[in-house]
Formats: C-alpha cells, sequence, structure tokens
C-alpha cells in the first residue's frame, strides 16, 4: 500500500494520498488548493499511481477545496456522499453509506458520520495485501486526535441549517461513538486537521495521527458521559470561527465562483 | 507541441518518451513511443542508464504538470527534448492520428502457454541469478537499445521484470524495432507468488 499524509501547515490541514503499489492507482483524498493540482499529480506520478478517484469527507468550510479540479484533471470522478445532492450545485459521483472503492488490494469504505455537516464520511481502509482486517480510518472533521470537528460551522449557509447547533453536536457524539469507537483498537486514526486549525477546539492534538483505542481512552471531548455534556464542552471549548468560512464554504459548495470568493477575501 | 508538431518531429526521427503507468500506455499510445516510469527522484538517473544520449525526444505525459516537469528534467541531464506533447492522447486522437497498443497478458496466461514464446527478462544478472523462467533471455533496461536486433523478430516474446516497470521500457523498445512483443504484467512477483517453476544461477 502507498499511504501518503500531505500537510498544509498555515491552516494545519491534512489531505492523502493512497494507493496499490501493485495495482498502480491511488485515491486523492480532501485536496487543498493552497497546495494546488500540479501538487498532487507529480505526487501520484512519483508514487507510479494513476489518480482514479478523488474523495472528499465532506465540503469543506475552511479551506479551499481543489477536488473539482482536480477530478477534470486527471478525468477520475469526485465522489461525496450522497447526502451532499441538492446541496453543493455542481456534478458528483454519489456514494452511499457502507459502500466500499477499490484500487487494487485497498478498500475504501464509506463510513457516514454526520455532525460536523450532513454529509459528512469517513473512509475506513484495508489493505488485503496485509490483512482483512481494517488498518486505518481517516476521520475528516468527526474524530480529530484530542478532540472533534465543531459542529457550528454551517451558518453562513442558512439553506443548510436543517439542525440547530445542539442537535449537530449531540449527532456529530453518536457518530464517533458508534460508528468509529466500534472499530478495532489498533485502527489508526488520519483526521483532516490538527493543532491549531480552528476546525476543532482548543485540545487538538499537534500530532497528526491516533489510534481508536488511544482516542477511545483519552479522547476529553468524548469522554462527557453524555450527548448534552459533549454538546456543551464543545461550545466551551471552540476556537474563534475560521478566517471568511461563509465564503470558503459558499464556493466549496458552487454556490459562488473563485472570483466572487477572491472578491469577498478582499473585501 | 500540438500533435502536427510532434507528428512531424517523429517523421523527421524524433522518438516519443510515454511516461504513463504501463497500463495506459499498453492500452494506446503514440506509434514508435518509448516508455519509462516516471518520477522527479530519478528519471534522470534512469534515462542516462536506460536512453542514448543521441536520442531527439518528444515527452508524453498525462496530465500536463508532468510532462512539463519531466522535459525540465530530461533537459537539465542533458537531452535532446523538443517538447511535450499538449492536450495528451485525447489532442492526437481528435485529429484521427494512428496510435499502437502493446498486448498484456499475465502470469497465468505466460505459464498456460510459454512454449509459444521466447520470455525476455528485463531484470539486472544478479535477480536473473536468484530466480527466472526456464530458458529466459537475460536482457537489462540498460543493455536493450543496444541489443534489441539479438532478438528472433517472428517468434513472440514475452517481457518480464520484477513487476511491469522496466519490461515495459523493454517491451516498447522491441516493438518499435519490429519485434512481436508482448508484456506480462505482474511479472516475476506474481509468478513466484504461484509457485511457477523457476531455475536459478546461469547466464
Amino acid at each position: 500500500m502507498i499511504f501518503k499524509q500531505f500537510r498544509y501547515e498555515p491552516l494545519f490541514q491534512a489531505s492523502y494520498l493512497l494507493g496499490c503499489s501493485r495495482a498502480r492507482e491511488g485515491f486523492v483524498v480532501d485536496p487543498i488548493a493552497d497546495l494546488g493540482l500540479d501538487f498532487y499529480v507529480l505526487e501520484a506520478a512519483d508514487q507510479g499511481l494513476d489518480i482514479v478517484g478523488v474523495l472528499e469527507t465532506h465540503v469543506h468550510a475552511d479551506f479551499v477545496s481543489c477536488a473539482r479540479e482536480l477530478a477534470e484533471m486527471t478525468g477520475a470522478p469526485h465522489y461525496l456522499h450522497e447526502a451532499a445532492e441538492g446541496l453543493v450545485r455542481y456534478e458528483f459521483t454519489p456514494f452511499g453509506d457502507g459502500e466500499t472503492l477499490s484500487v487494487g488490494q485497498i478498500d475504501v469504505q464509506a463510513i457516514h458520520t454526520p455532525g460536523h455537516t450532513p454529509e459528512h464520511t469517513c473512509f475506513l481502509v484495508t489493505d488485503h495485501a496485509r490483512s482483512d482486517e481494517p488498518w486505518a480510518v481517516l476521520t475528516g472533521d468527526s474524530l480529530f486526535v484530542g478532540d472533534v470537528g465543531r459542529p457550528d460551522l454551517l451558518v453562513g449557509d442558512q439553506a443548510l441549517d436543517v439542525f440547530g447547533e445542539t442537535e449537530r453536536a449531540e449527532l456529530q457524539f453518536r457518530s464517533i461513538r458508534e460508528e468509529l469507537f466500534t472499530l478495532p483498537d489498533h485502527v489508526e486514526v488520519f483526521p483532516n486537521h490538527y493543532g491549531g486549525s480552528t476546525c476543532g477546539g482548543v485540545n487538538m492534538s499537534g500530532k497528526a495521527s491516533s489510534t481508536i483505542s488511544f482516542e477511545r481512552r483519552f479522547n476529553l471531548a468524548l469522554s462527557q458521559p453524555d450527548a448534552a455534556a459533549f454538546a456543551s464542552f464543545v461550545r466551551e471549548t471552540a476556537k474563534p470561527f475560521p478566517d471568511n468560512y461563509q465564503w470558503i464554504k459558499s464556493y466549496n459548495l458552487g454556490l459562488i465562483t473563485k472570483d466572487e470568493l477572491e472578491g469577498a477575501r478582499r473585501a | 507541441m500540438n500533435p502536427s508538431e510532434v507528428a512531424a518531429a517523429t517523421e523527421g526521427g524524433a522518438v516519443v518518451l510515454d511516461l504513463r503507468p504501463p497500463r495506459p500506455f499498453a492500452t494506446e499510445h503514440l506509434p514508435g513511443a518509448l516508455t519509462m516510469q516516471f518520477n522527479r527522484a530519478d528519471l534522470a538517473d534512469r534515462a542516462e542508464l536506460m536512453l542514448p544520449q543521441e536520442l531527439r525526444l518528444v515527452v508524453h505525459a498525462e496530465p500536463e504538470p508532468i510532462a512539463k516537469v519531466a522535459v525540465e528534467i530530461l533537459l537539465d541531464a542533458g537531452f535532446d527534448v523538443l517538447g511535450h506533447l499538449e492536450g495528451g492522447l485525447k489532442a492526437w486522437r481528435v485529429e484521427g492520428r494512428p496510435t499502437e497498443t502493446l498486448p498484456l497478458i499475465d502470469v497465468d496466461d505466460l505459464h498456460g502457454s510459454l512454449a509459444a514464446y521466447t520470455v525476455v527478462d528485463a531484470r539486472e544478472g544478479f535477480e536473473y541469478r536468484h530466480a527466472h523462467i526456464e530458458g529466459a533471455v537475460l536482457f537489462p533496461p540498460g543493455e536493450a537499445w543496444e541489443r534489441a536486433d539479438e532478438l528472433p523478430a517472428r517468434t513472440p516474446l514475452a517481457v518480464v521484470c520484477g513487476d511491469q516497470t522496466r519490461s515495459a521500457y523493454v517491451a516498447s523498445i522491441l516493438r518499435r524495432r519490429g519485434c512481436d512483443a508482448v508484456l506480462v504484467m505482474g511479472g516475476m512477483v506474481d509468478w513466484l507468488e504461484r509457485g511457477y517453476p523457476i531455475e536459478r544461477a546461469a547466464a
């Protein structure tokens, strides 16, 4: 298996390249425009991988995604959870909960984990060359190392604001407890953010990977006794909102163009 | 370079160097193209080892950012590079220009009809001596350009390496020289994994 984590330090963002070294095919997950299309294309080429899918855990609010452009440049499908249908204004390839995308001996299974956003999905990675048990999970903005993704970043887009903040926090709590903490202990955790990222709270670790068992034992937010306590804990430990997140989210949803985004950022 | 510029260059003796992975190369490539693995870290070294310096090259890689970087790397390494095919295979096809394919087989196919092929082993001597298919001709990629005429032009040649990286390069040279070469996907790794018979040492 080929597995690379790319960190964009100014935003504490992590994107991923994973693929099968035998089949020479791979997926890019959560690509960030700040690193750029050439970056991903060349990194994949260096590994001898053809990019055959561009996956996103969710529609991001704190960084500009380049998933659409990368999919167009490589001819690969752009995958998002089917709950994004009707939310985004562009074509994508939907997948459902539990669905598996494969390259060679690598399986990537979608685990729908709503909470941070309605379409939020984690990707469970199994390398059958090593074991039929899962090896890692890309947790996007649900489970972070030491913290969780904040459930209050939908504000900029009222159309999406389908649940109240407390309900979304409770959804996040249940998604992580029931879908992620039930995975085997040894499963490694690779989040979309770490350290100073404003997508989580003050307890986020600067370490950009962990394991399910470590987080199950020591994640403060998830150690709260119930969903209501979790919701208040998340509110109390939240950081300031990410810069320009309403505009970034609107761009990533396809509601505004890149020029409009740049204009809004300058204003 | 647009497709007609590339076509004119190849008619004038330039060689297309295709840096896409073996499978897309095999499916469809420009006539007479050679193929090699792209990697920023060692493309220059590999090209120096495997390609004669006197070739005039046109790069074909997709998507475009790879082609641009490859041209820079090869120019820095002292190769005579004319440019890269803009718009890739799509642009080439739109103009109705001819393409070629490289037939692929897997190790089961090869094992099933071994008598029909001369096996060409595109690895180094130390790998060959450790384990190779009975009767295989040792044919390291660094010697392939010089030695291509040694191989029988009329017998089908099955080219193997560890996987299908070096073998794709050697197969592309052999086909350019008019040999009936096929590429064995999965190579010796798959062959050994299946437990098919091998020979050790010699040659």
